[in-house]
């Protein structure tokens, strides 16, 4: 849930800070339902290396350090693989990727 | 492949190292010698029992680090180092090295590739847990499932051996896990249960790498054991192999641990799932299956039996009788007649609420309203977890005490399995087909080292950890319990009382496997320090975030003064 917008009004014009509009809504059933495929996908390919609910020694990156703003250096990181981690273009989807991402930010240090 | 340029310099002067063979006499004596460490398990029987007694409960504070050595990697260091004629080989899942035992130095060092696909398929931890030696050969598993062996003097490529179809990583193998060499027969299990695939051990000619027999873990359609599974479901069934067994010279029996049926969601496989999760005595020549003996039929939890069946003879009823006896992931220790895998004792060694005990005639679990509610999609509460009360680590065996040192694991869960997934040969069949939350009693004690009693299953003492260790114990003839924490400590305990007698931080978690051995007159206790492996990996202990990764390879010995 994320009601966290901040408005900057003057002279008759309100905006909406970009990272708040990045900001993920979790709140609707379709959402919560995304995350839970998300998290079905993460628990079948990621947690191996990235731990349960996403907590880890510290061997590899901490998920849940991604900010709204980091979503095409996930989604590049996870297609072609980065340092130990493998490709995974040929193996999840799009769909899987975006669920997971879904997932991901709904644990995330920084909504 | 590449070789260190060091590697040459030093071939000279070890060239009268690798004359010095190490024939199959010489691993069936490999328990009571001191100065060599020749088998995973400290010696065939897997007791991981030292005579040496020269660091005792008197002078254990005077233990320092002699040296130490990195591996430059930042996965788990798992690996059991064998020790000959002075030097030390130890393996991480992609190097294989060679050190002076008594200086540290490196001799050689072997890098090993492998495609980056591979670890899709490595469930649990992207390790190494050692190698095995015969006739001046380092033999060892890769982890896209081939055998190589180097010449142990130089690290240079004798044979490499890919195990045959269909076990490839596409299909869900891989191999983590150390080979056991019995009569010039290299045995090998896989891992690979949470990708679908149908388990085996095999075995290979250690001389030439010749595949020279393979035994399913799960039936093909129409075999014996096939009508224990629902529909097709035996075509991905699991039963993985990935810890390595042991061996008696005796009887000429290998004891193999298999492991869980996959999915690990139980609903679309109904019946006893056989032969997971057991069991079994192999005849190391031929292959042959002698016996088996399943511990949990119809597993929902990942309970795997790969705990390597330690080989001892023990009292029972006032008569002696070899055994075999499992620390197994359910909770349950058990105590099997070495020769026929007859019953002898299973009892509860921790808190286990999914079975009552374990009937003595048909050698089956009372199950209760958790495994039964588990099978029909309920939310229970169980207990062990997914990770056990043991996992893969390695339990001790005293002949002196008539104990088992065993690093146990004290966390429970929520678990539903809903609506359960088709599977095929390499797709995931694991944590994602069920639903689960950590629950603990209290989450700063996550484990315990505990003096157990085989026949049953009571503790002597317990020592609480704040996370589980993942560590292997070892146990000396000075009543002494080596053993390593997540954290790093690097520990010795009295073996009568728990209390921790000596502590050293090194620079890393430790889910390495201590040994001991002698030079010249010196005990010197080596293991391997890095983090990694299924528990720190996977587990979301909170109390292990962020820690120093790196493996590293340490030898102590005490202070002279």
């Amino acid at each position: 849930m994320h009601h966290l917008i901040t408005f900057a009004c003057g002279a008759g014009i309100c905006l909406a800070s970009a990272s708040a509009l990045l900001a993920q809504d979790n709140s609707s059933p379709e959402a919560q339902a995304k995350i839970e495929a998300g998290e079905s996908v993460y628990n079948n390919n990621c947690e191996n290396c990235h731990g349960d609910q996403l907590v880890n020694t510290g061997q590899t990156f901490d998920l849940r350090r991604l900010t709204a703003g980091d979503r095409a250096r996930f989604d590049n990181s996870v297609r072609n693989g980065k340092n130990q981690m493998p490709p995974w273009k040929d193996v999840l989807s799009n769909e899987e990727i975006d669920q997971v991402w879904s997932y991901i930010r709904s644990k995330a240090y920084q909504k | 492949m590449k070789r260190s340029a060091f590697a040459g310099a030093m071939i000279l002067a070890l060239s009268g190292v690798s004359s010095l063979a190490q024939t199959s006499q010489d691993l069936k004596a490999a328990g009571g010698t001191t100065g060599d460490v020749l088998v995973y398990g400290m010696g065939y029987s897997g007791q991981r029992f030292s005579p040496l007694t020269q660091i005792n409960k008197e002078n254990v504070s005077r233990l320092v680090p002699v040296w130490a050595y990195s591996l430059a990697d930042l996965q788990g260091g798992e690996g059991f180092p064998l020790v000959k004629d002075g030097v030390i080989y130890v393996t991480t899942h992609n190097a294989t090295v060679a050190v002076d035992a008594l200086s540290g130095k490196q001799i050689w060092r072997v890098i090993h590739e492998y495609p980056p696909e591979t670890l899709r398929v490595v469930c649990c931890g992207i390790v190494n847990r050692g190698a095995a030696i015969y006739e001046g050969m380092i033999i060892r598993a890769l982890m896209d499932d081939r055998l190589v062996a180097l010449d142990s003097a130089t690290g240079k490529e004798i044979w490499t051996a890919k195990s045959p179809d269909p076990v490839t990583h596409a299909n869900g193998y891989a191999m983590t896990g150390a080979p056991l060499i019995v009569d010039g027969v290299v045995i090998i299990g896989v891992a690979g249960a949470e990708y679908s695939h149908r388990g085996l051990v095999e075995g290979y000619d250690a001389k030439t790498g010749k595949h020279l027999w393979r035994l399913y873990t799960i039936p093909a359609e129409g075999e014996p054991g096939s009508e224990t599974w629902e529909g097709d479901s035996h075509q991905t069934g699991g039963g993985s192999s990935w810890v390595t067994g042991t061996y008696d010279a005796e009887l000429d029996l290998v004891y193999w641990g298999i492991g869980n049926p996959a999915p690990w969601n139980p609903r679309a496989r109904k019946g006893d799932n056989l032969f997971t999760n057991s069991i079994f005595a192999i005849r190391p020549k031929t292959g042959e299956r002698v016996w088996y003996y399943q511990a949990t039929p119809q597993d929902p939890f990942d309970y795997d039996a790969v705990q390597t069946p330690v080989i001892a003879t023990i009292n029972v009823d006032g008569n002696p009788r070899k055994i075999v006896m499992q620390a197994n992931r359910s909770g349950f220790l058990y105590v099997l007649d070495a020769k026929d895998g007859r019953l002898i004792a299973a009892n509860a060694y921790g808190k286990v609420n999914w079975a009552d005990g374990v009937d003595r005639e048909t050698g089956r679990p009372l199950t209760t309203d958790v495994f039964k509610g588990a099978l029909e999609g309920r939310t229970v509460t169980v207990w062990p977890s997914v990770s056990g009360v043991t996992n893969w680590q390695h339990m001790s065996f005293s002949p002196q005490t008539g104990m088992l040192y065993i690093n146990t694991i004290h966390v429970g869960m929520t678990y539903q399995a809903p609506e359960p997934p088709k599977l095929a040969p390499g797709k995931p069949s694991g944590a994602g087909t069920v639903k689960r939350t950590t629950v603990t009693e209290d989450p700063n004690v996550r484990g315990f080292l505990k003096a157990v009693d085989p026949l049953t299953g009571k503790s002597k003492w317990e020592t609480p950890y704040r996370s589980p260790n993942f560590s292997s114990t070892m146990v000396t003839a000075s009543n002494l319990v080596f053993t390593g924490v997540m954290t790093g400590e690097f520990q010795a305990l009295d073996a009568d009382t728990g209390k921790i007698l000596w502590s050293f931080q090194t620079p890393s978690g430790i889910v390495g496997q201590p040994i001991t051995w002698e030079r010249n007159g010196k005990q010197y206790v080596t293991v391997m320090s890095g983090i990694g492996g299924v528990y720190a990996q996977r587990a979301g202990d909170p109390n292990l975030e962020n820690l120093p990764t790196g493996v590293s390879l340490w030898t102590f010995a005490l202070f002279d003064k």
